[in-house]
């Protein structure tokens, strides 16, 4: 392979790193909280991709196939559950969705 | 495949395809119906998983019915047989119709059997969001309140990040490793420092899924929001499920070196936190969430110490937690009027009201604070005399004096039962089906703790 394991693994960390940043930053916003976790799935594809190509074998490209089928139903169960939420209060913002405490 | 590899997963054959059934068949059948099929196959399939012998070889790719899962699926099954007993009445009365329900709780038990059978690392994870999955949508199954949905919103978007982390801590493993077999997990010399990452990962990730503190944080809104037979079911089989993961991932060897730290930092501050919160809350189910952190706190103490009676420890938790949990929120479950008691006031003087309910509530709230003869002292018995063995000593002690001081909200709620007189609506009497699950419930804590023979012998099969 070209491309050194080490280097994929720098990348695809940076890129969990960046997406978790992203949903703790983004706190405000379901939405933008959604393609943060979108983007550090997409660092661990990679990872299981160089994985596969450095060990030269097709497990870990099943896995990240998998992981797309699996962050599809996600994603597609939390736009609902926004959708739902949104009618109910008119916001995306989770700072108005604060009535427990404790 | 031959027809002995079929019959040796035909647990996970009975609940697809009931939760295929019930969804199908449920706009032409009765709610009533619909959950007589779903506690039919479960019991089914906990009865055929009891019965039937253990083999190491896989009956289908990834899929084998080993020991391990010969002890979790009838656990399963038992919590996910008394939730549907529950939630029939629970759901009449809060008006939660369909046939969504009972399917979603039976894909969530489908899930759940699935994932002790994994063999890869791949299954495993599958396994593992499709019981995260199934519980997003039941939390936010009560239209009707708000808190419902918000929870149900808050649940799925922490448990997407723990999956993230999850998923990542896999693929440092293979990565590590060069299989997805869950060999790959294990120690090994090459590629150490990867390996050690993705379990840190993979420990973050579990840290959410059990509520270790510092994830915790979902845990009270999730189980205050929650319709309250769903919080059993997910205070219950979702943990186990969790704990389950990290045993088959560990491989009955102890973890490695560089875990022992961050394990026992979680398990400390579980342990401590998880009391102290718990001393302050006035909610009830507030209150068990908190406790819940706490008693996860107790499950990760007895992972560190890395032995084989520290795993046994683990399993026995698993089921007396089970045990414990099932019957506080079922009785919870059963006692709400319209909306449910959400104080610990409002359930003054139930004792003598509703003696069979109260009564269960008492001996859930006392096996839950330790007290023998009921389960809960076995379990935490077990866990830290595997603690103390394993040299965890100061952890031990820690873990003790926090049990000790948790028995003050817990008797508080007996308290309220039986010494005070409350003007709380009177509860509606208690349906068949309600009755059978608080009583199969409170029978099983009974036993448990007074007769615990069988159930040790069947985990220590679990662990060969």
């Amino acid at each position: 392979m070209s491309v050194p394991l080490s280097h994929v693994l720098i990348v695809a960390s940076l890129m969990f790193a960046m997406g978790l940043g992203c949903v703790v930053a983004w706190r405000a916003n379901v939405i933008m909280m959604l393609i943060g976790i979108e983007i550090m799935l997409n660092a661990v594809m990679l990872t299981f991709v160089g994985g596969s190509a450095h060990w030269g074998i097709a497990d870990g490209q099943l896995f990240a196939l998998m992981l797309m089928a699996l962050t599809s139903a996600e994603v597609s169960l939390a736009l609902a559950m926004v959708v739902y939420l949104h009618r109910r209060k008119q916001t995306v913002n989770t700072d108005n969705f604060d009535s427990m405490k404790g | 495949m031959t027809l002995a590899d079929l019959y040796s997963i035909m647990p996970i054959i009975i609940t697809a395809g009931a939760a295929l059934v019930v969804l199908l068949c449920g706009p032409m059948l009765l709610s009533a119906s619909l959950t007589a099929i779903g506690v039919t196959a479960s019991a089914a399939a906990g009865v055929w998983a009891a019965l039937s012998t253990p083999t190491s070889t896989p009956a289908v790719a990834g899929l084998a019915f080993t020991p391990l899962a010969r002890f979790l699926i009838p656990l399963f099954c038992f919590a996910a047989a008394i939730t549907l007993l529950l939630s029939h009445s629970y759901n009449e009365r809060r008006g939660i119709k369909g046939e969504e329900f009972p399917a979603t709780v039976l894909f969530a038990l489908f899930a759940t059997c699935v994932l002790p059978c994994a063999t890869n690392m791949l299954i495993l994870f599958l396994a593992l969001e499709s019981v995260s999955f199934a519980f997003y949508i039941l939390v936010s199954m009560d239209l009707s309140r708000a808190e419902s949905g918000e929870a149900g919103l808050k649940y799925l978007l922490l448990g997407a990040v723990a999956a993230a982390f999850t998923a990542f801590g896999f693929a440092l493993l293979f990565t590590g490793s060069g299989t997805l077999q869950l060999s790959g997990a294990l120690a090994r010399p090459e590629n150490r420092a990867i390996i050690s990452a993705g379990w840190g990962v993979i420990l973050v990730g579990m840290a959410f899924k059990l509520s270790l503190v510092p994830g915790h944080l979902w845990t009270p809104d999730v189980y205050q929001g929650a319709p309250a037979p769903v919080s059993a079911y997910l205070s219950t089989s979702s943990k186990v499920a969790a704990a389950a993961l990290l045993l088959m991932l560990l491989g009955l060897s102890p973890p490695m070196p560089e875990l022992r730290v961050p394990l026992a930092a979680l398990s400390v501050l579980s342990m401590v936190l998880g009391n102290l919160a718990a001393l302050r809350q006035q909610n009830i189910k507030r209150m068990l969430a908190y406790s819940s952190v706490a008693h996860m706190g107790y499950l990760a103490l007895a992972l560190l110490s890395g032995s084989r009676d520290g795993y046994a420890a683990v399993l026995l938790y698993g089921a007396v937690y089970t045990a414990m949990n099932l019957a506080a929120f079922g009785a919870i479950s059963s006692l709400s009027v319209e909306e449910e008691r959400e104080l610990i006031t409002d359930y003054a003087g139930l004792g003598f009201t509703a003696p069979l309910r109260g009564g269960v509530l008492a001996l859930a709230m006392i096996s839950l604070a330790g007290i023998p003869p009921a389960a809960g002292f076995i379990g935490k018995f077990f866990i830290f005399y595997s603690a103390i063995k394993g040299g965890a000593i100061t952890l031990a002690i820690i873990g003790i004096l926090s049990a000790a001081a948790s028995a003050h909200f817990y008797l508080k709620v007996v308290a309220q039962l039986y010494m005070h007189r409350g003007e709380a609506p009177a509860p509606r009497p208690v349906s068949l089906a309600e009755g059978l699950a608080l009583c199969l419930a409170s029978l099983m804590i009974l036993v448990i703790g007074v007769y615990p023979g069988p159930l040790l012998g069947a985990i220590e099969a679990a662990l060969h």
